[in-house]
């Protein structure tokens, strides 16, 4: 006999805030009611294979966190911030500009024309069945940010979003993101997740971007949450014709990280650039899972994904690249490298190929490794100290893709933690 | 490309060449399985009390188990219950005991299978231990190899005569917990080989086995056991048939490979069952298990296997490297046609120091097959310096089938060094443009950059298996082109 699958506590079925449009209050609601008694995944759930032992919801951590009015850190950024504390957005912290063919709205503000327009649209860039906790958002959201770009509209600076978690007691918090990308329009959005606080909470986030024809988006996001948190994200993304979706994810361990990035070629010529670098460290656990979709012909996908374990941490990559029957002459190309630092840390990559149109280039590569002894040899024996040695090579083995974040003032918060994280794990050496 | 079309359609359908049935007198129990089945199976193999205790375990324990989906294929559910456990062609006597006793229309089978028992068997220099349904029909070669101290036989006749060995090694490898189709096979396996290499024997020759599935509504649980002693050396080959039916036959083997120290083995599979028509209807169930498991130092297991047939594979030659320095190598041409389905690849778990291994894969899909390389590979922490090459290549033949890689990678250990990368591509147009240019026709082209892009594999088999691989590939693909 099979032991009855551990359920979704009910705990976590009353969303709170109501200070909501009618249209999103009742879709929530609709969303809800699909996850009484959803099973949470285990060992054997394919998608949560090697994460399910990490993700640990009890009744406490279900409640959502209060809001909490004062902006934490003020964080300088060069650019237009939108800034929310434990899910909630904080209009007196956040400075972005009022124009007419970039409309940047919290949930609550919309009208109910508006809001039903949006309740149509939400979840429509995620595919509901290989990201089960994605849902728990849709039914959970208390405020959320929509950003609709007209046709042709550049928005001129980079919007940073700044996701702070201030917990004084255990909870959750549901962030909710869509960008409505019209045709031929720009932007760049900068998320950034962080938190204070000893707590346990959970974070569940869900970021949707649906490019119309020729757009341009440009994405980047930095999970630097504490160890408090158990961070499970996904983002969306739907691609027409010519458009073009550039990602940027850099994460940072901690007793759970997983972060579902979805993207949609749907139309002729679009393209997408998939980068993601991973850090784990102590008993950190980091889970990537990306899924490319190829669904029209004459479409490029591009990813490169690095993670980097040490001690007894555990880094998981999971990319898988569909190409329909109809992707003729699609170009598809995955790469993962790992470099597993100590004995006790552990990698698990799993780049997966389907394909059902023969007129396609796709490749995909996947190593795990360790630093070549020949090169820090090479630097050892120039002086240079064997710490320092590991932590040039180390870091030149992600700086490649570091070094192709668009903005410098995100290179440089990388590079401070990840200056941090290499004072703690090459101690020893 | 109107007369391309044309060859194509003519070639596709190109019938299942070895689809002739035998009518020769069978023993076949009723369809059903039950405690009883499984015990009337034993009594008729005259086993010793141990085995029927061990099958009825593993009965046991298989109606608990439920049958895995995660494969990427897709088949009607099996009913177990109208499926006969026993088919053996009746005898005259008791069991033959030379090949002049074997009944003359099985000899036909097999000489219709190109492999007359008497004159290949002496002049490849291979003994053939042909399994017929489920009953090991004759044996050759065994005076020399008995010379030898190779012990090489049905697993019947193994029970009986070595029971220590059976004993001690049966079931080690693929316990019967293992899977549901293992568990199966456990409880009901009929027939199988037995290979035994004494210490430091380089077996004089190359053993073979044929297998065929012949009688109607019948199950193949044949199972297999290798034990290569320390510092020996054994070359298997193994090959595969069946006649067209219209209803689907289930085909659950197990392959147990235990190699000691130093010991070398080295498995060729040839598969060619029966793929179901044009439209899919009929074939073989496929879903073997083969594991080998590498207990000696410097010890090393290589598989190689060309996969053509079969409606349904579900197939996964794997090593486990528990021995330190041991090597695993797995070198894979699986083709598929029409509408079959294959889901192969392999598992290398890495446990001791230095193990290394080996993975090349080449899938090759046409028609409207669907084709998926899945693998494991581990690296265990105690695998200091463990290393892993994988290669999956994919080749498209027509726009309606599908070649899919899932390959899973775990490394718990810092010293040790994967590397894994996958292609998928069609026979480029160039390719074809260069031979057409030449005066070769599109047939022949394609045949011929099939087989270069199988030829790192072909080139791991024996002699005739290659030759005969290399055949099958050409009859297999010819016509797929458009």
């Amino acid at each position: 006999m099979k032991p009855a699958p551990t359920l979704l506590p009910t705990a976590f079925l009353h969303p709170a805030g109501q200070a909501l449009p009618e249209p999103l209050l009742a879709l929530r609601k609709q969303r809800g009611a699909a996850l009484v008694d959803m099973p949470l995944p285990t060992r054997k759930t394919e998608n949560w294979k090697y994460s399910s032992k990490h993700l640990k919801l009890t009744d406490e951590m279900a409640i959502s966190l209060p809001i909490d009015g004062k902006a934490g850190s003020a964080l300088a950024v060069p650019g237009y911030k939108v800034v929310f504390i434990n899910g909630v957005m904080i209009p007196e912290a956040s400075e972005y500009p009022d124009l007419n063919n970039i409309l940047i709205q919290r949930f609550g503000d919309l009208s109910d024309a508006e809001a039903s327009e949006l309740a149509g649209q939400l979840d429509s860039t995620l595919d509901k069945n290989t990201v089960q906790l994605a849902g728990l958002n849709s039914a959970r959201f208390e405020d959320g940010l929509v950003i609709r770009l007209k046709a042709g509209a550049v928005l001129d600076q980079p919007l940073f979003i700044i996701h702070e978690i201030t917990a004084g007691a255990s909870g959750s918090a549901f962030p909710r993101i869509f960008v409505d990308a019209g045709t031929n329009s720009q932007i760049t959005l900068v998320e950034e997740y962080i938190s204070s606080g000893q707590d346990a909470v959970m974070v569940n986030t869900v970021t949707e971007f649906n490019l119309a024809e020729g757009a341009n988006v440009t994405s980047i996001r930095l999970c630097m949450d504490g160890e408090n948190v158990q961070h499970v994200g996904a983002t969306g993304v739907r691609q027409q014709r010519s458009s073009r979706f550039e990602s940027h994810c850099v994460g940072f361990g901690g007793p759970l990280r997983r972060h579902d990035l979805q993207v949609s070629l749907e139309g002729e010529g679009a393209e997408c650039k998939l980068n993601g670098v991973v850090v784990t460290q102590g008993t950190q656990h980091y889970d990537n899972h990306t899924n490319i979709e190829h669904v029209a012909a004459h479409c490029d996908s591009e990813e490169t994904y690095r993670n980097i374990a040490t001690d007894k941490s555990h880094a998981v990559f999971n990319g898988r690249i569909h190409i329909h029957q109809d992707a003729q002459k699609s170009n598809a190309n995955m790469n993962n490298n790992n470099l597993l630092l100590s004995t006790g840390a552990e990698i698990d990559t799993k780049p997966e190929l389907e394909i059902y149109a023969d007129d396609v280039k796709c490749a995909h590569g996947a190593t795990i490794g360790q630093l070549d002894e020949e090169s820090l040899f090479y630097l050892v024996s120039r002086g240079i100290g064997r710490r320092e040695a590991n932590v040039l090579l180390t870091m030149a083995f992600i700086n490649e893709l570091v070094a192709q974040i668009p903005l410098e003032v995100v290179r440089d918060t990388v590079q401070v933690r990840l200056n941090h994280f290499f004072d703690q794990s090459f101690q020893g050496i | 490309m109107a007369t391309t079309d044309q060859e194509v359609n003519e070639l596709i359908k190109r019938e299942y060449e070895h689809g002739f049935v035998t009518e020769i007198e069978v023993d076949t129990f009723e369809p059903g399985l039950n405690e009883d089945v499984v015990t009337r199976l034993s009594e008729i193999k005259k086993e010793p009390e141990f085995m029927l205790e061990w099958r009825l375990k593993a009965y046991r324990r298989w109606l608990e188990m439920e049958e895995p989906e995660w494969a990427h294929v897709g088949y009607p559910k099996i009913d177990y219950n109208a499926i006969s456990y026993y088919s053996a062609p009746k005898r005259k006597e008791d069991m033959p005991q030379s090949l002049d006793d074997v009944d003359p229309e099985l000899l036909k089978t097999y000489e219709k299978l190109g492999i007359p028992l008497h004159e290949r068997a002496k002049l490849a220099g291979v003994a053939v231990d042909a399994v017929f349904d489920s009953v090991s029909v004759a044996t050759t070669f065994k005076e020399p190899l008995a010379k030898a101290g190779v012990i090489f036989c049905s697993i019947s006749e193994a029970m009986r005569d070595h029971p220590e060995l059976v004993k001690k090694y049966l079931g080690t490898v693929v316990p019967h917990t293992d899977n549901y189709f293992a568990g199966l096979n456990s409880a009901v396996f009929s027939d199988g080989t037995f290979v035994y290499v004494p210490k430091g024997v380089r077996c004089p020759m190359e053993l073979s086995t044929y297998f065929r599935i012949n009688a109607a509504n019948t199950g193949q649980f044949e199972r297999t056991l290798i034990i290569a002693d320390e510092g020996s050396y054994v070359s298997y080959l193994e090959g595969c048939t069946a006649p067209m039916r219209d209803e689907n036959q289930l085909h659950a083997a197990v392959v147990e490979l235990v190699a000691l120290d130093d010991a070398q083995i080295k498995y060729s599979t040839v598969q060619n069952w029966y793929p179901g028509d044009e439209n899919g209807k009929g074939g073989i169930y496929n879903f073997v298990t083969k594991r080998a498991a590498c207990i000696g130092k410097n010890s090393k297991v290589s598989w190689t296997q060309v996969e053509t047939g079969s409606a349904v594979t579900w197939k996964y030659p794997s090593c486990i490297l528990r021995g330190d320095n041991s090597v695993g190598e797995f070198y894979s041409v699986a083709l598929t046609h029409n509408h079959q389905q294959a889901d192969t690849g392999t598992k290398m778990i890495h446990l001791g120091k230095n193990t290394s291994s080996t993975i090349i894969s080449k899938g090759i899909s046409a028609g409207k097959s669907s084709n998926a390389y899945r693998g494991l590979v581990k690296f265990g922490p105690r695998a200091e310096g463990a290393r892993n090459f994988t290669q999956c290549d994919s080749l498209l033949i027509g726009d309606r089938c599908g070649a899919h890689t899932f390959p899973y990678i775990e490394s718990l250990n810092k010293s040790a060094i994967v590397e894994h990368e996958a292609t998928t591509s069609k026979v480029s147009d160039e390719q074809m443009f260069l031979c057409r240019q030449r005066g070769i026709d599109p047939e022949r082209a394609v045949s011929m950059i099939v087989n270069g892009f199988c030829k790192e594999v072909f080139k791991e088999l024996p002699m005739e298996f290659a030759v005969e691989a290399g055949k099958l590939l050409e009859v297999s693909l010819e016509g797929s082109v458009g």
